[in-house]
């Protein structure tokens, strides 16, 4: 029972166990899943939600919500293809991609840290805006013809891993570390836990709100180049119903809506678990359009039976300090006797 | 209340100046009978907004609406192509969308997670199960089931008094809603439970229950929603409604809802969706499409929410601080 309960506290290892179980059961089942060259395949289509995952995890953690990084990363991947087609190179594409991805976190973050709009409505608008800028510079039409060379990057290999894997990895590493071991990196658990009193203790409270927005579109626009790098053609619909889906990767890692809670890599293992879920189904035979319903299901229960858990670990730590408090008198007592 | 009223007030002359507006660019948009059948074509964001205002106003929020819409639909099409009679499908379609509704209210009220993953997770469940009935019933999901009876077709194409019916539900839904949110008990209570969860506890009022019935009210709406679009559109698709969440949002707090609760009407929900509506239309007959007005109405809900920030929650916030400096 202890050991349980300190899994179950350590969302990352819980998250782990649960993701090492899944394809264990998915591997009985069939074998061909566990293979190396399949494994790296699901870490591949996860790395798009992992990028986007991590970023929204700053957002998370300040106790805000950016509901517009799948208009976000659309737009970056049209703007990517537009410029490609039109013959610029690779790296300038790739720096402005990156600046569209900034402007469009920074736009959210003044709205909500000083001009005081909810995050919801501000990320909302600024996914209407985004989604519909997307569609008046492409005309409606979706991009093919994208130069090889950059297609081509999705090959590249680099000790054992393709080169959007590596992207993936180092932007989870450092923001793992930035959030864990600098000082800069706890402001953003110590404004979404007490804004107040990150306030007072001189944070730079709305400073931390825009960062964490800017972060979380630079992320959105990092995945964006890795769609246009892996998929090679930016259809209309790029990105769209994502932004759903990274919240609930990121909350199946254990970052907490209510802010200052939870880890990137919790987050990143979320994307992957998510991922693994509908990777899964064609190794079980089971028709694609189980999908959402077996991940959806299994987003409930977990969160579900996860805030029962820690409800009752609650309560439970609160009796016995009860009761201890209660022997602690009762030894008084008697030792004044 | 005075305030909230001059929200609405500037709702009805916003929209006044949009139809002059749209009137001056192309003098075609006023003609009344198109004006009032291009209201068909959003009429059903209404229909879903209005109930979700009460979720709103509870201090929650519910984004399963849009899989309520087509899991509704593909109920009513798969009970109907299995020989059901067609109404008797719409009946237990809608209990369904009402149950959906139910689980979500249950497991906001009952646990403390927050509704929108709540909500996020039953998104992805009711349109999984909507996909599984029409995938299961080799209905594939782009083609939909169609060829429904004629009485079941004028629901929502026919007309009434002169008017289309689907406008005349929706106005009927609109009075309903907000004669219950303002004048029964049920009403004041969910305001209470959006303003103090604890406090209306502790003045008696079951907030579970109260909290459950807004869900089921909504999930509700996502079903009146999703019928009347697989009558107006004679097709029953899965996939109706996956794009109809953020409007519906926008319209509830562009109506004056608070989004952390405790605030809202139901006619400010009502106007805001034919002022999006109307903005829709009238851009599209600038030949804009409607993918590209979404631009102009992400905007509008900033702005909106901005100038109402302004007006009011600034200036109050700064002078309640200016009042506190000065206590002490």
């Amino acid at each position: 029972m202890n050991l349980l309960s300190k899994i179950m506290k350590q969302r990352e290892i819980s998250i782990v166990v649960l993701i090492v179980v899944f394809i264990a059961i998915v591997g009985m089942v069939n074998s061909k899943f566990v293979t190396g060259k399949s494994l790296l395949l699901l870490v591949e289509s996860a790395i798009i939600l992992l990028i986007l995952a991590v970023g929204q995890s700053f957002v998370l953690l300040t106790r805000e919500i950016d509901v517009s990084v799948g208009a976000t990363m659309g737009l970056s991947a049209a703007v990517c293809g537009l410029l490609l087609t039109s013959g610029v190179s690779g790296w300038v594409s790739a720096l402005a991609v990156l600046a569209v991805g900034v402007l469009a976190g920074l736009f959210n973050g003044l709205g909500v840290a000083y001009l005081r709009i909810p995050a919801i409505i501000m990320t909302l608008g600024t996914l209407g805006i985004l989604r519909g800028f997307m569609i008046i510079l492409t005309g409606g039409k979706w991009i093919e013809d994208i130069p090889n060379y950059f297609k081509k990057l999705s090959g590249t290999d680099f000790i054992g891993l393709p080169l959007p894997v590596w992207i993936g990895l180092v932007i989870l590493v450092a923001a793992y570390l930035v959030l864990r071991l600098t000082k800069f990196g706890r402001y953003f658990y110590a404004v979404g836990d007490n804004a107040d009193g990150a306030r007072l203790i001189g944070i730079p409270v709305s400073k931390v709100r825009v960062l964490a927005f800017v972060l979380s579109g630079l992320s959105a626009s990092v995945a964006g180049l890795i769609f246009v790098i892996n998929i090679g053609f930016v259809p209309n619909q790029t990105g769209s119903g994502m932004e759903l889906q990274v919240i609930a990767a990121a909350v199946l890692g254990g970052v907490s809506l209510n802010g200052g809670l939870g880890t990137v890599l919790g987050a990143g293992l979320g994307a992957i678990f998510l991922t693994a879920i509908n990777s899964s189904l064609i190794y079980l035979k089971i028709p694609a359009y189980w999908n959402n319903a077996i991940s959806g299901f299994l987003l409930l229960v977990i969160v579900i039976s996860d805030s029962r858990f820690q409800s009752f670990l609650a309560n439970s730590q609160f009796k016995k300090k009860e009761t201890a408090e209660a022997e602690g008198g009762g030894q008084g007592d008697e030792a004044t006797l | 209340m005075k305030l909230l009223f001059r929200w609405e007030g500037a709702l009805v002359i916003f929209l006044i100046l949009e139809l002059i507006f749209f009137g001056l660019m192309n003098p075609d948009f006023l003609n009344l009978t198109n004006l009032i059948f291009s209201m068909n074509d959003y009429v059903y964001i209404g229909l879903a907004a209005i109930p979700m205002t009460y979720v709103i106003i509870t201090g929650g929020i519910d984004v399963s609406v849009g899989s309520t819409i087509g899991l509704t639909s593909i109920i009513i099409g798969v009970l109907w192509m299995n020989g059901l009679n067609v109404w008797l499908a719409v009946l237990i379609a809608l209990l369904i969308s009402a149950c959906a509704g139910a689980v979500n209210g249950t497991v906001v009220a009952t646990t403390n997670v927050q509704p929108l993953v709540v909500t996020l997770g039953t998104m992805f469940l009711f349109s999984g199960i909507a996909l599984v009935i029409s995938g299961g019933s080799s209905a594939s999901g782009y083609e939909g089931i169609s060829g429904f009876p004629d009485a079941f077709v004028q629901l929502a194409n026919g007309e009434t008094f002169g008017l289309p019916n689907p406008i005349l539900f929706f106005f009927g839904i609109m009075i309903f809603f907000a004669v219950m949110l303002n004048l029964t008990r049920f009403g004041r209570q969910v305001f209470l439970v959006g303003i103090n969860p604890k406090s209306a506890r502790y003045s008696g009022i079951r907030v579970k229950s109260i909290i459950i019935w807004s869900y089921i009210i909504a999930g509700l709406g996502g079903g009146v929603s999703g019928l009347i679009l697989t009558s107006y559109f004679s097709s029953a698709r899965s996939d109706l409604g996956t794009e109809a969440v953020l409007p519906v949002i926008t319209a509830v707090v562009l109506g004056g809802t608070s989004i952390t609760g405790g605030k809202g009407t139901v006619v400010g929900t009502g106007i805001a969706s034919i002022v999006i509506g109307m903005m829709q239309y009238g851009l599209q007959m600038m030949s804009m499409t409607s993918q590209e007005t979404s631009v102009v109405i992400g905007f509008l809900l900033i702005i909106a929410v901005l100038l109402r920030l302004t007006n009011w929650g600034l200036l109050k916030k700064f002078h309640t601080k200016k009042a506190a400096v000065k206590e002490p």
